[in-house]
């Protein structure tokens, strides 16, 4: 097992190193120039020259990309072009809200997604499992920008019980930042009516990214429970005479959950960096609307050192999901 | 059936959560900070009673909580390294300039800091007589020293810090030894003499802008601030501004919360606090006040408009236009064979087909003005350049006409290659691809063959090829920065040390050089503004720089928000806003 770790963390180092050459080319080649998004109107060549030197982009590629490289081993991730704030502190700032947003996504996903995916699977071809496959459709297909614009329009504005955006209502309270988990850091400051505030912000902007995951989820869950439901020892179990609860909890789920626990573990990886359309909509400062707005203005700084820590954090969940599956399933470890 | 039940439960918890505090999310300006704040003197109801609010009435009311949204927060919180309105906009709450610009206008200087000054357009040396008693924020007084170490610190800028120092740069000749400030001299405690190296008419109003606020010494040394990696002046709370609200918290992805200055020199303001966020997207902006977690945003988008007039409640507050749509063309580009722009009676037929008038309504949602100079009505300088130039207006018979008389028509028609850009908008360019197309359209029925290009705003594609003279004819626009024609037509159409601002309109004017090297070195104002229109005249009587229209901008808020001064170059306060019901 140890073995298997460490073969799996020392890949890590050329997976990283091939993605900070793809990220630091792909920003490149991409249209947009942060002197220009700096100057605007005002890029007349003179002052784009000046911009430019200043940013160290009038020096060869491979000199910023060899700079770039170095500052990585040294723990430097750099500073914003346009805020010159340290690349790491703005990203450790906002990732709290990040998981925070990502966490309650994938408890509306699993808490939807696991008994719809159970209900459908026992009851194939009925009116219910007809329903579930059109959810989860919709739910796969529906543009999430779409989706949060609706659903803020319906619940925060037509009918206004919850709120349309942000993470706390700044005018009633003013928390301060500890774990800059915004549910933590209200109840250590004691204020259980800002806890009560920051869950319900996190409802509107926690359906909208939790869909895609929790089709996902509904649909590996009824694929995988129909599997065990054909297996021999189900039926066995049921023709013991043991009630179906017990049958449902102790067999049919227990063993269909593992390729469901693998896609969990994968979604949460993806939502954690894919919630850039969901943080813009709702106003939500975390790594999305940070790396967005990067984007905008060319921030190339920002942009590959956020997007190379979001893929760290991406294949490092991938490695955990992998471990504790080999963990469950012995037969991978020898493979 | 167990699923079932874990279903419902979820359901019930989300409606409960969902009931709580429902009236938090109705009425966010409930605040439950408390007001006990003094009341103000009569004098600030001046400003206040320019209260774009409608509906609002009686005396100010000191307290409450105003919730506001922005697009961004600032990309700095040293004001030297910012040059965006969405950093101007909190900084010049916290930090103040020597003068600035009387509320609502853009031409008018009155003194913040310093009380007075002696020295105008003529004269290379200034000296401003400091206000007294004005403390910065930590506590530390405002004095001709520190008034000294800011002018210093900026001219010494190391060279990392010059890069987003882009309004110091640009109006002072660059830095270091030889730009245009000679010496700054603390002469006694209260009067600062500024010696320029030559009389700089714009040099007053250039110091109006929020990146020439004067911060702190004491906190310019504790924050490290000319270190470009130690610095925290930029990124930290500090205390180092003397303005009417003191910075209390800063999550730059989150919120700005301001906190009233009670000790501030002038009018204190109303609002105990002011809390600004940051939605990058305008439909979430306006979402974000319908929904009643903001009691104000701007930048609305002109298609927005009408929604939020027509909504009970809401109130759109305009702000006059400092900024102009033009269409350059040029002659020279080599675009198209035998360019018929290089014959001038095809680009006066251009202008006579455009009607600008037009483009207002459905572009700019009915905000703005058709543009016959540069320079926008709020300007000081508008009428004086009007005076020179000679008005096309808008006739599709006289633009055939002059068609017909460059010797094309329906069998060999002008051709035309016009850009416009993409994945950008600006306040004079709403929607670039719409207007490319109202224009195409105008220029198509008078005869012109239009071939639609485009390309992405800030590669080095479309401003660099628009500035360097590539296209035949395109979209471009200007926001000024200050109120002088130099800032307008100087900026376009005179030399820089590249001769680059010349090259992105083709033709070669004759007289135009001289005309413009006169009108930069004419300080009396009167004969400035003839200088000046006699340049527009040139410019304008050979149509190569066509512009179109000067878009409006709008801000939103709840009707109980009252006395915010809009100024089109975006100098705004929140000093001068107070809610109807005080924050109760």
């Amino acid at each position: 097992m140890g073995k298997f770790i460490l073969r799996r963390i020392l890949l890590l180092i050329p997976i990283l190193l091939g993605l900070s050459v793809l990220i630091f080319l792909f920003i490149r080649l991409l249209p947009g120039d942060p002197a220009g998004a700096i100057l605007g109107e005002r890029a007349t060549p003179e002052n784009i020259a000046r911009v430019r030197a200043a940013l160290g982009l009038d020096l060869p590629l491979h000199e910023q990309y060899f700079d770039y490289l170095f500052g990585l081993f040294r723990g430097d991730l750099g500073r914003s072009f346009l805020t010159n704030r340290d690349v790491v502190d703005d990203f450790l700032q906002r990732f709290p809200a990040t998981i925070e947003l990502t966490l309650s996504a994938m408890v509306i996903a699993l808490a939807f997604g696991i008994p719809l995916g159970l209900i459908t699977a026992k009851r194939r071809g009925s009116w219910v499992d007809q329903f579930g496959t059109v959810i989860s459709l919709v739910g796969i297909s529906i543009p999430i920008f779409f989706l949060g614009l609706m659903l803020k329009y319906v619940f925060a504005i037509e009918f206004p019980i919850l709120p349309d955006s942000g993470r706390i209502d700044f005018v009633e309270y003013s928390i301060p930042k500890v774990t800059r988990f915004m549910t933590v850091d209200t109840l250590l400051a004691g204020e259980l009516g800002g806890f009560v505030d920051a869950v319900r912000h996190l409802i509107l902007p926690g359906i909208a990214l939790g869909t895609i995951p929790l089709a996902i989820i509904m649909r590996i869950t009824r694929a995988s429970v129909v599997d065990v439901l054909n297996e021999d020892y189900v039926r066995t179990a049921n023709a013991k005479g043991l009630p179906g609860r017990v049958v449902d909890s102790r067999h049919v789920l227990r063993n269909a959950m593992l390729p469901v626990v693998t896609v969990i573990g994968l979604q949460t990886g993806l939502l954690l960096g894919g919630a850039i359309l969901t943080e813009t909509i709702f106003g939500w400062g975390g790594v999305g609307t940070w790396i967005y707005d990067a984007v905008r203005t060319s921030d190339y700084q920002v942009i590959q050192s956020g997007v190379l820590l979001l893929a760290f954090i991406f294949v490092l969940v991938n490695l955990l999901v992998d471990v504790s599956y080999a963990f469950l399933n012995p037969r991978i470890r020898y493979s | 059936m167990r699923t079932w039940r874990w279903i419902s439960a979820f359901a019930v918890l989300v409606l409960v959560l969902a009931a709580c505090g429902t009236q938090g999310g109705a009425s966010a300006s409930a605040s439950a900070t408390g007001g006990g704040a003094e009341s103000t003197e009569a004098s600030a109801s001046e400003e206040a009673s320019a209260a774009p609010s409608e509906g609002g009435s009686g005396e100010p009311v000191s307290g409450g909580t105003l919730a506001f949204a922005g697009a961004r927060l600032a990309a700095s919180l040293d004001p030297s390294q910012t040059s965006d309105g969405e950093s101007f906009r909190i900084l010049q709450q916290i930090y103040e300039p020597l003068v600035d610009l009387a509320p609502g206008t853009v031409d008018e200087l009155v003194g913040v800091l310093a009380e007075s000054w002696e020295g105008g357009p003529e004269d290379t040396e200034y000296v401003f007589t400091l206000r007294e008693g004005v403390m910065f924020h930590d506590g530390t007084p405002f004095n001709a020293e520190a008034v000294k170490a800011n002018f210093d610190r900026w001219q010494n800028f190391p060279e990392e810090l010059q890069a987003n120092a882009y309004y110091y740069g640009a109006t002072m000749n660059g830095f270091g030894e030889g730009n245009l400030i000679e010496s700054v001299e603390a002469t006694d405690e209260t009067t600062v003499t500024i010696t320029l190296t030559e009389a700089s008419p714009t040099f007053l109003f250039a110091i109006t802008l929020p990146s020439f606020a004067i911060v702190s010494p004491a906190v310019l040394e504790s924050t490290n601030a000319d270190d470009p990696t130690e610095s925290t002046l930029g990124t930290d709370v500090t205390a180092g501004g003397t303005g009417p609200f003191k910075l209390e918290s800063y999550t730059p992805e989150e919120e700005a919360t301001l906190a009233r200055n009670d000790d501030y020199w002038g009018d204190v303001a109303y609002l105990d606090r002011v809390i600004i966020r940051p939605i990058a997207d305008p439909s979430a902006r306006l979402q974000a006040l319908q929904g009643g977690s903001v009691q104000g945003f701007d930048l609305v988008k002109p298609s927005d408009y009408e929604t939020i007039q027509g909504e009970e409640g809401l109130v759109l507050v305009e702000r006059l236009s400092f900024n102009s749509l033009y269409l350059g063309l040029n002659p020279t580009a080599a675009e198209t064979e035998g360019n018929p722009l290089a014959e001038l009676a095809v680009r006066e037929a251009v202008e006579y087909a455009i009607d600008k008038e037009a483009l207002i309504e459905p572009f700019y949602g009915g905000r703005g003005s058709v543009a016959d100079t540069f320079l926008p009505p709020s300007s000081g300088w508008h009428d004086s350049v009007l005076a020179g130039v000679e008005v096309r207006e808008f006739d599709a018979d006289r633009a055939r006409e002059l068609l017909e008389e460059a010797g094309f028509g329906p069998e060999n028609p002008p051709e035309v290659s016009f850009w416009f850009p993409t994945e950008v908008t600006r306040p004079y360019m709403p929607d670039p691809a719409g207007l490319h197309q109202a224009v195409t359209q105008m220029l198509e029925d008078v005869g012109f063959v239009v071939v639609p290009n485009s390309d992405i705003w800030d590669s080095p594609g479309y401003l660099e090829d628009a500035q360097n003279g590539k296209y035949d004819m395109h979209f471009l626009g200007w926001t000024g920065d200050y109120d002088d024609p130099s800032n307008w037509y100087g900026v376009h159409f005179g030399f820089d040390a590249e001769g680059a601002a010349a090259t992105q309109f083709g033709c070669e004017t004759e007289g135009l050089n001289d005309a413009i090297v006169a009108a930069e070195a004419e300080l009396d104002p009167t004969a400035r503004g003839e200088a000046w229109g006699e340049v527009a005249g040139l410019i304008h009587g050979d149509v190569c720089f066509i512009t179109l229209v000067h878009g409006d901008t709008a801000l939103a808020f709840t009707e109980d928000v009252q006395g915010y001064g809009a100024n089109p170059t975006g100098s705004e306060t929140f000093s001068t806003v107070w809610l109807t019901n005080g924050g109760e």
